[in-house]
Formats: C-alpha cells, structure tokens, sequence
C-alpha cells in the first residue's frame, strides 16, 4: 500500500509539472495530430455511428457511446504513436530531473 | 504560462482532487468534480443542482435526462466564447501534419462544416450523391480541338486540376459583379469545373471560354498557333481583373493589395537584390509574379558556371547523372548573382555616382501554386528555334535554397541545413505538366495532370489516358505546375 501512495502521489507531481509548463496541452495537440493523420479518429467515429444505429437514435446516450467506445478506442491506439508519446515524456523528464 | 499555472492549481475535483476524470463543474455553485467516479453526480444529487458543464468539450449535462442536452443558445454561446480564447492564445507551439492548420491564434480557429438551414433545404431536394472512389474517373474530361487551340486546352486542364482553384469554384464562391455576366470569364471558369466534375464523359467543347478569350486577349485571337505560356499568363490576368466581386473591393487595380482567388493562389513575390561593388550598399525590390521563367543550356545566354554551392541538389535528392540538366540547375542560374557589367553601371545611392553593380533574385513570397516555364522558344535577334535539351524535374521540390531568407542566413555564416525536415513550408509537390511537340512553328501541346492521390492521366484534346509517372518525369516539360504540400489555414 505504500509503494501505491508514492507512485500515484510521483504521478500527481509528474502531472503538475506538465500542466505547469504547458507541455500537456502541446502532447495533446500532438497526439490528436497524430491520431488524425492515422485514421484512429475516423474509425472511432464509424464505431460511434454503428453504435446509434443498433441502439436506435433516440435511446443512446453519452455514457452508453463512451462504455461502447472506451475499450475500442484504447486498443486502436497504435503503437507507434505510444512510442513517440512516451518518448517525449521522457525527454521531457530529463529535462526536468529536478523531480 | 500563467495560465497553465492557474489550470494546474484548481481545476481538480473539490472531492478527490484528480483533474483527469472528464472534470464537470456545476453551473449552480463553485464546485468541480469527477464524472467518471461519480463525484459530480453526488453533488447533483445532495444539492439539488440538475445542471453541470463538461470542462474539456463544454458539453451541458442534466442530472435528471441523465445524459447531454443540446441547446441552440448555449451552443452559441460556447461557439463565441471558444472564438474568444481561440484569439487570446499568443503562440501554441505548432504540429504539423497534412490535415492540421498551424495554430498560431491569429485568424480564425478552425471549425468543422456544419450546414445552414438554406443549405439542408437544397440537400434534401436534390438527393443524388455522387461516390468518389479511388479509382474513379471525376474530374476527368476531353476537350475538343477547335483549331490549333491545343494551346488553351492544356492549360485548361492544368488549371481544372489545381486543387484550390477547384474547392473555390465547386463550392461557388465567385460573385460576379460585371455588367454582363456573359462576358465574365471567372463565371465561364466556373462553368467550365461544374462541366468537368458532371461526370460526363464525353469531351467538352468550350467554345465560349475561346470566344471569351479571344474578346478580352486580341492578341491571341485567331486560329494561328499560340503559345501556351502566354494564354496561361493572359488568362490569369483577365481572370484576376473579372473577379472584382470576390472580397477584394476598389482595389482589384493594384496588384499588390488584390485579394482575389488568382493573388491568393498564384501570385509570389521575386526579390531582386542590386549591390553597388563600391561602397556594397544593397538596394532591394520585390515585384510580384505568376511564374519563373527559366534560361535554358543550348540557349544563346550562357548558362554554366551556377551559383556556388551544390544546396539545391542535396535538397533536392538530385544527382548529375552524365550532365542532365535538373530543374534546380535552372533555378540556382536563376538565383545566382549576376556581374551587371561596366556598360551597365547602376546609379548608387550610397555613392551618389553610377558604379558596377551585380544582381541577384531570390523568392521572397513563394505562391501556393508555382508555375515554372522552361524557355524552350528563343526569339533572339539571330535565330528563332526550339530548345529541346532534355531538362529533369523532379516529383517533390524544395524551394528553400532559392528563399531570400537562405540567402540572408548564408551570408551571415549560419549552416543550412539541407533537410530541414521543419521548413515544410518550401516544399513543393508536381500536379501538372504542360508539353510540346514539334517545331516552333508547328508543334502540337499536351498535358500530363494529377487527379487523385498518385493518379496521372495524359490529356491530348479530346483524348485521356493512363499514364505512369515515369511517362510523366521523361516528358520534355515545358510548364510545370507545383503546388505547396503544407498549407496554412486563413
């Protein structure tokens, strides 16, 4: 139990420093950039759509699309673009081995 | 900075303090909670507050339809304020990528098409749907020979192939404003695309683009043969001055203030740089074009010896195969500077006397679409023939060693970087090639286009065919149209 408190209280910290330098929204911009530019939106968005079209438009709501689409949309990332993701993190905790 | 500092400090849930848990915040009272573990939901429920707004989308919850609601106030008012923020940003580090504009926060933010209530009324009563596959045919037409006009019609097919002079006037964005629509060549340009893209495939016979032509360019009137460069330059030009309507106002006289579709697509900006040998004053000047007009070897200017510095061809993956000559050879004689000689002395303002002087151009503004036109036609004093030097050109150009701004950072000793991977503002793809056959009293012109993706067809009048791009790079070339890879979205 110990060992969970200092790896989600590194976590937290790790996060501060991100949104404190604005690296977050720059790794943001460059995931979605990248998740565009590899089809990954516009599969997830075929996905949604089958999904409104079984359940019928009128009944579906957010929280049903987000269950339905979460699992899909994680395992669709592809590797490639979890490498490159990782890889700025790191550099970027290098830079900031002050933590 | 500051406010990522602000966003690191409160935007946390009130109950478990994560921030990453699709953050809802109440739009009753002061409080911030997680959706995925529930803790706006309680809140909700304790306070009686039915109402909360999603921090990352702006989406409206209601506790008790349970799920997002959609009003048409609330969404223009998010659309306003999203406009707002969009503006405040003073620099967002830029990705690019092929679909992403650069977000720099000036200009407009970036939206999705969403029709207006005009437009779902013109969808529904016209319910045919046109499928554009990869392999399909649209935007593929013939054009009838009229009579020695081979000339205009491979223009014609250059420019029905240019990408954003197709999406202006597919999507009907010319409001002509001439007395005469008839007489409006911009309007003729538009029905031109609206008969390429029908899907007809019979070949299109575009008298009234001629007859039009012939009334606004006498000088190409007639059924002589005609150079295609001269019908491209005169076409632009009288479509520059037709499309008055277009945004552009009083000031379609002025070619340096004109906003029209022509300026925006076509226009670039040719620097020309005098230096006095004397006293090494530079006096500078950046007058507009449409295209680079390039000397030739086996003409009779000399072409040898280029600008030192081999930067184009690196940049350009090209190599001196047995002494062809590449297109970037023809640039960097382009851009190289130029002893004016002491029978053409210039008068310097540093010096207050005429002194020798050398030139240099370079691009200072590259257009989104550059026309380079190779001189193959040489009406000198002496003779008038045709050159044709086999002169290679390659798929994907960078024009960034012929910049102004690489010629600054070479003079001041700063490396160039030959692939800039970053710089893809330069960069450069081939869409159309216009060709000569013949002499230079008859000849005969075709033109190889890029339809789709890697798509390239051979356009001889009325005929098309496959071709590979092989076909397309052996080709003698005579114009050749690059369009700009990265676009910057206004």
């Amino acid at each position: 139990a110990c060992k969970m408190n200092k790896d989600a209280q590194m976590r937290a910290t790790i996060n501060q420093k991100l949104i404190e330098t604005g690296e977050r929204e720059r790794l943001k911009e460059l995931l979605r950039a990248k998740l565009i530019e590899c089809g990954w939106k516009d599969q997830l968005k075929a996905h949604c759509k089958d999904v409104i079209k079984e359940k019928g438009l009128e009944h579906v709501t957010v929280d049903d699309l987000v269950a339905e689409i979460t699992p899909k949309g994680r395992a669709l990332v592809p590797d490639s673009v979890k490498k490159e993701l990782l890889q700025r993190i790191r550099t970027f905790l290098a830079q900031h081995a002050s933590l | 900075l500051s406010v990522s500092l602000f966003q690191a400090k409160s935007c946390i849930c009130h109950m478990c303090g994560a921030h990453l848990n699709r953050l809802h915040s109440c739009l009753y009272c002061v409080f911030f909670g997680c959706f995925t573990k529930k803790h706006i939901h309680e809140h909700a429920k304790t306070k009686r507050h039915n109402l909360a707004i999603d921090l990352l989308y702006g989406g409206i919850y209601c506790f008790m339809c349970q799920d997002y609601i959609y009003d048409k106030d609330m969404e223009q008012i998010a659309k306003e304020e999203q406009r707002k923020a969009w503006k405040l940003q003073a620099f967002t580090p830029t990705v690019v990528s092929h679909y992403q504009c650069t977000m720099t926060g000036i200009g407009e933010k970036y939206s999705t098409w969403e029709p207006t209530k005009r437009e779902l009324e013109l969808l529904r009563h016209n319910p045919k749907r046109r499928k554009i596959t990869t392999n399909c045919t649209i935007g593929l037409r013939g054009l009838i020979n009229l009579g020695n006009t081979c000339f205009m019609n491979c223009i014609v097919q250059a420019l029905t192939h240019t990408p954003l002079l197709r999406d202006f006037f597919l999507s009907d964005r010319h409001k002509c404003e001439m007395q005469s629509p008839s007489s409006c060549l911009v309007c003729e340009m538009s029905t031109l695309f609206q008969e390429f893209y029908s899907g007809h495939r019979s070949p299109h016979i575009p008298y009234r683009l001629l007859h039009l032509v012939w009334t606004h360019a006498r000088h190409l009137a007639g059924y002589e043969q005609q150079d295609a460069h001269e019908f491209l330059i005169a076409a632009l030009d009288v479509l520059h001055r037709h499309c008055k309507g277009d945004d552009n106002g009083k000031k379609a006289n002025n070619p340096n203030h004109c906003n029209c579709i022509i300026d925006q697509i076509f226009t670039g900006g040719l620097q020309s740089d005098v230096t006095c040998q004397v006293c090494h004053g530079v006096s500078t000047t950046i007058d507009p074009f449409w295209d680079i007009s390039l000397d030739l070897p086996g003409s009779s200017t000399p072409f040898w010896p280029l600008s030192p510095g081999s930067d184009g061809n690196v940049v350009n993956g090209e190599s001196h195969v047995s002494g062809t000559t590449t297109l970037t050879d023809c640039l960097r004689r382009f851009t190289r500077p130029e002893h004016l000689g002491s029978s053409a002395k210039i008068k310097c303002s540093g010096c207050h006397s005429y002194q020798e002087s050398t030139k240099q151009l370079t691009m200072k503004k590259l257009p989104i679409v550059a026309c380079f036109h190779l001189k193959r036609f040489e009406h000198s004093a002496k003779l008038r023939r045709k050159i044709t030097t086999y002169v290679s050109f390659p798929l994907e150009l960078d024009m960034t060693p012929f910049m102004a701004s690489s010629k600054e950072s070479r003079m001041n000793g700063q490396y160039q970087q030959p692939t800039d991977s970053l710089n893809n503002d330069n960069k450069y793809s081939l869409f159309a090639v216009v060709n000569h056959q013949g002499t230079l009293e008859s000849g005969h012109y075709t033109s190889f286009i890029r339809q789709h993706k890697d798509q390239w067809f051979k356009c001889d009048d009325a005929i098309i065919t496959k071709a590979s791009i092989k076909d397309v790079l052996d080709s003698e070339g005579y114009l050749l149209f690059y369009h700009k890879q990265f676009l910057e979205y206004e």
